[in-house]
């Protein structure tokens, strides 16, 4: 680890010191480090390609600033570098509706560090001017504290509802900016969520239930609105909001006292979530852009499949491992364990609905592509974007059997019983995906594709700040000229004897305060 | 160090402006290289003499000058550490703004009569700054408006005799104010040196209702310079002013001034437990907090740049008052820095808003569409001030931020905190639209008044050197804070010297 607190505050230092930081920087770093191959032949023909690079690397810089601070400035100082810089990436293809969500997630950004910055001033000043995460472990938190950490960094996160502009952020970046904006950035809200809070403090222990609650229902909200869409980085963004509700059951359990044992079940899901996300953004980017050959199927199927936790996958490893903690982990009585376990299976089942939709949405955009153009030559770029993905999908594969933790939960899935208790919700959403094409049910055309009510509000918000008129302070335009020359006129000859007489009755009324 | 520069040198510091400053006066026109040599050996000298000073204030060195003057108030200067931090403000950044006046106003008329002006109105500053009681500090605070109109009105347009007009008759009447509320405060306790914890404590039980009244009249006069809320009229009509003597008022020399004022009143008059005793933090505190929320407000509808900077300097200003006014360790090392780096930063988006104006006739927001593809430097510099502004790390804005949000919390001021962060969302609002214009968005076809300044850069050398120096100032004030030639180190420095006495 680097000692900087000489240089800079006290407690500043950057090091990868604990297991959470290393796996977090790998996986970060290794996706960025894709996503930055992947872009060299994505954005080949791009415009303002200098522009895209300069925020993509000061976006990658503050990413990784963040993971490996070893106290909460260098952190936020991370944060907002990653989170401001993250706006070129937005609007980068400079269209209308990149420059709305563009707006949407600077507005939200902004507000987001404003929170986490009272939220930060409230714990350091909690702290005694301490800034380094081991110092903080030790002091209580309060409620207010709580809540500012969580809103500040889950803005970030993006979990419901605070996801609004993952929706519109995602699909208008461009590819690999959406993969390491859903891959690597979101995960730095979950980051901070787990050392801003420490472990086991009383106060927040009240708050895990409520937060296991509503990472249930952002996984299922997830889902359910991404089935209402046909574009696919929406439904990837929707996917996203609905494992993100996931990564904050976990986080909340991380919270309690049996943090060691949620630890590596949390890392795990984060890192496997970050490079089936982003394998999959790439995939959509490319899908989007030209023909592909059959065998390209494969580099979707894989990491849709691991996400939809097929078994002998990492995802149905670390589902397995999630609902053997729901057993461990002491729960109000209200939030039962074998209910908590159902509602992993409906979410599994909900999740498969949706990686289905997406599959039949990126076939309609292959089929579109089909009409309109004929299908675009097959070129080196095509083979070195497919190189890209085939490197995230084979780390996707080995991570579960090579990677120590995830191993030990792979192990346990080998049970027959276990393999049905992840098989069958796949099963499930196979069966009523079929049913449905099948019977051709769908809702009214009216609900599908919706125009999200967000952009409104962010216009209202502009409109707010950006006032054509404001109230205006009266002007005065009283003539003191005028009266002057009134009086002067009125008293001609004794204008001395006047004011003599004035200043003397000032005196006096002075006077008579004394 | 002897005993004769320990009472020589504060005189020295200020004569160091003055004298160059008088002999500009007398030059012609045509000598402009005279005039440029004078100027920057003047720089020189006071900032070799400011930096003498500095190192032995550091090692607990006191200086003190002192001629008769009234009847029971001599005129004194000192330096202490409070003094020298505006004062090194004041002199280095004078230095960039010559630098930056000479490319400005290079080829346009009335030049000695800008200069000498120039020169006496940092002079003023120093003056004041170095001032040992109330009674030379009022002396030098009028002589500082005396030597800013001239400045104010200097393009002699009808708009701008306007705002020199209007500049005159708040700051004479604020002038006014406070000398009533400083002949009051005489007659009360006479007007010894300004002592760390105040020199009034004899005498508050006796005269409490006075003492309040005396400040009142005494923040109203410093409240007009500082732009206080409802004095603040003049400020945004002077920007009118050529962009130099915007950038020299907003960042140095008027407004801080009257903020420099404020910290002096509130704790080397006053001091915190006589303020508590007479309940006049808190009014402070709630004035202060309510002309940041205002100028935040009424920056976001202003459609010209100089003027959106204008309203943004009210409130920041605001910030030295309320750090002051809450009276804790913590918030006062906050409202000190501030009063550093809001000058820093706001000299740096005057330079810029200048730049834009002289090379490319841009003077509204709109017409910056593209600007940063012309100007990448100015513009880079801009974003930078921009960002200080709003108080995202690393950048000095955040620091100053920062320890004034701590200190909002260890002063038990939880609404502060709103406060300051509801102004940085409003700060964002309206300075991320003007960095967006600048970057994203393509440039409009043709600029308003476009000239060629260099063949090698975006512009004039001299014009882009003082931004740049400026501009790199915030981000190592911001990184560097905790080392020790920091502002923030000397900013601590003063609060434990302020706060040693009890």
């Amino acid at each position: 680890m680097i000692d900087l607190s000489d240089w800079l505050w006290p407690g500043a230092g950057l090091g990868l010191v604990t297991e959470l930081q290393q796996l977090w920087w790998y996986f970060s770093l290794s996706l960025w480090l894709v996503a930055a191959a992947f872009s060299l032949a994505f954005m080949a023909k791009a415009e303002h390609k200098g522009r895209y690079w300069l925020f993509f690397g000061l976006s990658f810089a503050g990413n990784m600033l963040l993971i490996a601070a070893l106290d909460a400035i260098s952190f936020y100082i991370g944060f907002s570098v990653m989170s401001l810089s993250a706006y070129g990436l937005v609007v980068h293809s400079g269209s209308k509706a990149a420059r709305r969500a563009g707006r949407l997630y600077l507005q939200l950004a902004i507000i987001g560090e404003l929170l986490l910055f009272a939220a930060l001033i409230l714990r350091a000043s909690a702290a005694g001017g301490q800034y380094d995460w081991l110092s903080w472990q030790l002091v209580p938190l309060d409620h207010l504290t709580i809540l500012l950490t969580i809103a500040g960094l889950g803005l970030k996160a993006g979990f419901w509802p605070l996801h609004i502009w993952l929706p519109q952020a995602h699909p208008a970046a461009p590819a690999p900016a959406s993969a390491v904006l859903s891959g690597a950035m979101i995960k730095a809200g979950v980051l901070g969520l787990v050392v801003f809070l420490p472990a086991g403090d009383p106060v927040l222990q009240q708050w895990v239930p409520y937060m296991v609650c509503l990472g249930f229902f952002s996984a299922g909200f997830g889902v359910l609105a991404g089935l209402l869409y046909r574009q696919p980085k929406v439904i990837l963004a929707y996917s996203s909001v609905s494992q993100v509700g996931y990564l904050i059951i976990l986080v909340a359990l991380a919270w309690t006292f049996s943090s060691a044992a949620v630890l590596p079940v949390l890392m795990a899901y984060a890192a496997h979530h970050a490079i089936a996300k982003g394998a999959l953004f790439l995939f959509a980017g490319v899908n989007a852009k030209q023909r592909l050959p059959a065998w390209w199927q494969l580099l979707f199927w894989l990491p849709a499949l691991a996400l939809m936790a097929l078994p002998f996958s990492g995802g149905a490893a670390i589902k397995t491992g999630m609902k053997s903690l729901f057993s461990s982990i002491p729960m109000p009585g209200w939030l039962d364990a074998g209910f908590m376990a159902m509602l992993l299976s409906a979410g599994a089942f909900l999740t498969a609905l949706l990686f289905l939709h997406l599959a039949a949405a990126l076939r309609q955009q292959q089929r579109q592509l089909n009409d309109d153009s004929g299908g675009g030559a097959a070129a080196a770029g095509l083979y070195w974007q497919g190189a890209c993905l085939l490197l995230l999908t084979l780390t996707l594969i080995l991570l579960p059997w090579l990677w120590q933790p995830l191993q030990q939960l792979s192990l346990q899935t080998l049970t027959l019983p276990k393999i049905w208790a992840v098989s069958w919700p796949l099963l499930l959403a196979l069966l009523v995906t079929g049913v449905v094409r099948w019977r051709h049910w769908r809702l009214p055309e009216r609900y599908y594709d919706r125009k999200s009510a967000v952009l409104l509000w962010s216009m209202w918000l502009q409109r707010l700040y950006q006032p054509r008129r404001q109230w205006q302070a009266p002007r005065l335009t009283f003539n003191w000229r005028s009266l002057e020359r009134a009086l002067n006129r009125a008293a001609p000859d004794n204008v001395v004897r006047s004011s003599a007489l004035l200043i003397l009755l000032l005196l006096l009324a002075a006077s008579a305060f004394w | 160090m002897s005993a004769f520069w320990l009472s020589y040198l504060p005189l020295a510091i200020i004569l160091s402006s003055l004298l160059p400053g008088l002999v500009i006066f007398t030059l012609k026109e045509h000598q402009a290289k005279l005039r440029i040599s004078l100027n920057l050996i003047g720089v020189t000298v006071k900032l070799v003499l400011v930096l003498i000073m500095l190192r032995a204030v550091n090692a607990g060195a006191i200086f003190y000058f002192s001629v008769p003057f009234l009847p029971g108030a001599d005129l004194v200067l000192q330096g202490d550490a409070l003094s020298l931090l505006f004062v090194t403000l004041s002199s280095v950044l004078w230095l960039a703004t010559t630098i930056y006046a000479i490319g400005y106003l290079e080829n346009s008329p009335l030049r000695s009569r800008f200069f000498g002006y120039f020169s006496l109105c940092v002079s003023a500053t120093v003056g004041l700054a170095l001032s040992g009681n109330l009674v030379s500090f009022l002396l030098f605070y009028e002589l500082l408006t005396l030597a800013t109109f001239p400045l104010v009105v200097h393009r002699g347009t009808p708009q701008s005799l306007a705002a020199g007009r209007r500049y005159l008759s708040y700051t004479l009447a604020g002038g006014v104010l406070l000398l009533t509320g400083v002949a009051l405060m005489h007659s009360l306790v006479q007007s010894p040196q300004f002592t760390p914890g105040g020199y009034i404590s004899a005498v508050v039980a006796e005269h409490a209702g006075l003492l309040q009244l005396a400040f009142g009249l005494m923040i109203a006069g410093l409240g007009v310079k500082a732009a206080l809320l409802p004095l603040h009229g003049w400020l945004p009509q002077a920007m009118v002013a050529p962009a130099p003597v915007s950038a020299l008022l907003h960042a140095v020399a008027v407004v801080k001034a009257g903020a420099f004022g404020i910290i002096r009143l509130v704790y080397d008059v006053f001091g915190a437990d006589s303020m508590q005793l007479l309940q006049l933090a808190e009014p402070l505190m709630l004035l202060a907090a309510a002309t940041i929320l205002y100028g935040s407000w009424r920056a976001l509808a202003q459609q010209d740049i100089k003027r959106r900077l204008a309203y943004s300097t009210i409130s920041q200003v605001s910030y030295i008052t309320a750090g002051v006014a809450m009276l804790g360790p913590l918030a006062a090392v906050g409202g000190l820095v501030h009063l550093v780096h809001q000058g820093v930063m706001k000299i740096t988006l005057f330079f810029c808003a200048g730049n834009y104006a002289e090379t490319l006739g841009v003077h509204t927001i709109r017409q910056l569409n593209g600007a940063g593809r012309r100007m990448p430097l100015t513009s880079v510099a801009f974003t930078l001030g921009a960002l200080g502004m709003i108080g995202i790390p690393p950048t000095a804005g955040f620091i100053s931020k920062w320890y004034l949000g701590l200190g909002a919390v260890a002063t038990g001021n939880k609404l502060m905190l709103l406060v300051f962060v509801f102004s940085g969302l409003l700060n964002a609002a309206y300075f991320l639209p003007i960095v967006y214009r600048l970057w994203f968005l393509p440039p409009a076809g043709s600029w308003p008044h476009e000239q060629r300044l260099s063949a090698k850069f975006e512009t004039h050398w001299m014009l882009l050197l003082p931004v740049l120096f400026t501009a790199l100032l915030i981000v190592l004030m911001g990184l560097f804070a905790s080392t020790i030639i920091s502002p923030l180190s000397w900013a601590e420095l003063i609060v434990e010297r302020e706060f040693r006495y009890d």
